[in-house]
């Protein structure tokens, strides 16, 4: 089943599970704009006018980044390989975009953000489906009866478990009472996330060690797990005395 | 919850977390990175020997300490085809710099006789090889053509990349990678 999942979605086919978790996050967003006071229209804007900045960001960044390389063949700045991006530019791009658009449109920034997690955690999806594809962020070696072959060894289905996480995750933003403060919904999706990160990375096989054999990313979501829960308290309501 | 309550959770949370990172901790380093073979970034890249069309063989550990990039290719993938020119051209800029190609047709789905006046056509000098009986793309696990793997002087591979083709500021920027 997994084989012919990977087979079907096999780089570079795996785009094609990103741009449905797109289409269906999009659509999931629209259905709740209302809810947080904000416009399908805005909703539509704000991600596509991000999605520009990620994809203009990511080549342009990638090109001066690599500027020696470019400048000797400097059409290759409108190649179609996928492969002359830089990911991490381009997502710091497309949140200045985002972040720029909404104040220009006066959005409210909690708001805005709840309004986006379903489309938030929907990409997560969408991110751990292309990484099951394509066999990337695989598990350490494993003996357990679910592991499952890939790359020459019996492995932790860590995509499977970040799948489920993501699933699980975006069940709960979705089914949720909508009388929380405002930003629970976005607090909550990335206390959430960064745990399961937390948690799962620890059967991971690719993760980057630090000193004494730590895992990065473990830090990295336990960082982001302290600041949801910090920024929850705040904006939890003082009740009088 | 309570405020204090809600508090002693987070602390509790985030008390575990912090003990978790610290058990889950990769002391021995058993990561698998460059040790098992495999087709996929930061393994090392699985060997094989193949014959050339005049008959000589090559074998890719016999190319370590060079920077190799393996390309995986056929006469009737037109992206293949678009690419040849410009992996020829890196070749001829890069190759005293230690950098070599292995331009892998897979024959046992090809034409073997559209392979030569294609490589002739092309003009290209680097080492074609011919997998005919699908050890090469069965080792590398092939799933769409072109693929190229670009693999480090100590034979781990740097990058994989699938599709193409391949632009020169593509190529440019990977091959320097592995070169140094």
């Amino acid at each position: 089943m997994i084989e012919i999942f990977r087979s079907i979605f096999a780089p570079p086919r795996d785009i094609i599970l990103l741009l449905a978790a797109l289409w269906m996050g999009l659509a999931l967003a629209e259905k709740r704009a209302g809810r947080y006071g904000l416009s399908r229209d805005a909703i539509n804007n704000i991600v596509y006018y991000a999605l520009f900045g990620y994809i203009l960001g990511g080549r342009l960044l990638y090109a001066l980044a690599n500027y020696s390389v470019f400048s000797q063949s400097p059409l290759s700045i409108f190649s179609l390989n996928l492969d002359l991006f830089d990911p991490a530019a381009a997502f710091i791009v497309a949140v200045i975009v985002g972040v720029v658009y909404g104040s220009r449109q006066k959005f409210t920034l909690w708001p805005t953000l709840d309004a986006l997690t379903p489309f938030f955690a929907m990409m997560a999806i969408g991110l751990h489906l292309s990484h099951l594809a394509a066999g990337t962020a695989f598990g350490s070696p494993t003996a357990f009866p679910w592991g499952i072959d890939l790359w020459n060894a019996t492995r932790h289905p860590t995509q499977i478990y970040e799948l489920v996480a993501a699933v699980l995750i975006l069940g709960l933003i979705w089914f949720r009472r909508s009388d929380s403060p405002a930003g629970s919904d976005f607090l909550l999706f990335s206390g959430l996330t960064a745990g399961a990160r937390l948690f799962l990375e620890a059967f991971r096989g690719d993760s980057t060690l630090i000193f004494g054999g730590v895992r990065l990313a473990q830090l990295m979501a336990w960082a982001v797990l302290a600041v949801a829960f910090f920024v929850t308290e705040m904006i939890q309501p003082q009740k009088s005395n | 919850m309570q405020q204090p309550q809600r508090r002693m959770v987070y602390f509790l949370v985030l008390a575990l977390g912090l003990a978790w990172v610290l058990v889950s901790a990769d002391r021995s380093g058993a990561s698998t990175f460059g040790q098992i073979p495999a087709p996929q970034q930061d393994f090392l890249a699985p060997d094989f020997e193949l014959k050339t069309p005049a008959g000589e063989m090559i074998r890719l550990s016999a190319l370590r300490g060079q920077a190799v990039l393996i390309n995986l290719w056929a006469t009737w993938c037109p992206p293949c085809r678009a690419e040849m020119q410009s992996i020829e051209k890196m070749y001829q800029e890069y190759k005293d710099e230690g950098f070599t190609v292995l331009a892998v047709n897979m024959t046992y789905q090809d034409d073997p006789l559209a392979v030569m006046p294609f490589v002739h056509e092309q003009g290209l000098s680097f080492p074609i090889l011919l997998d005919e009986t699908a050890e090469m793309a069965n080792a590398y696990q092939l799933r769409s053509l072109p693929s190229s793997y670009f693999i480090r002087r100590d034979g781990v591979i740097n990058e994989v990349v699938i599709g193409g083709p391949m632009s020169e500021a593509l190529l440019r920027t990977r091959i320097e990678d592995i070169l140094k």
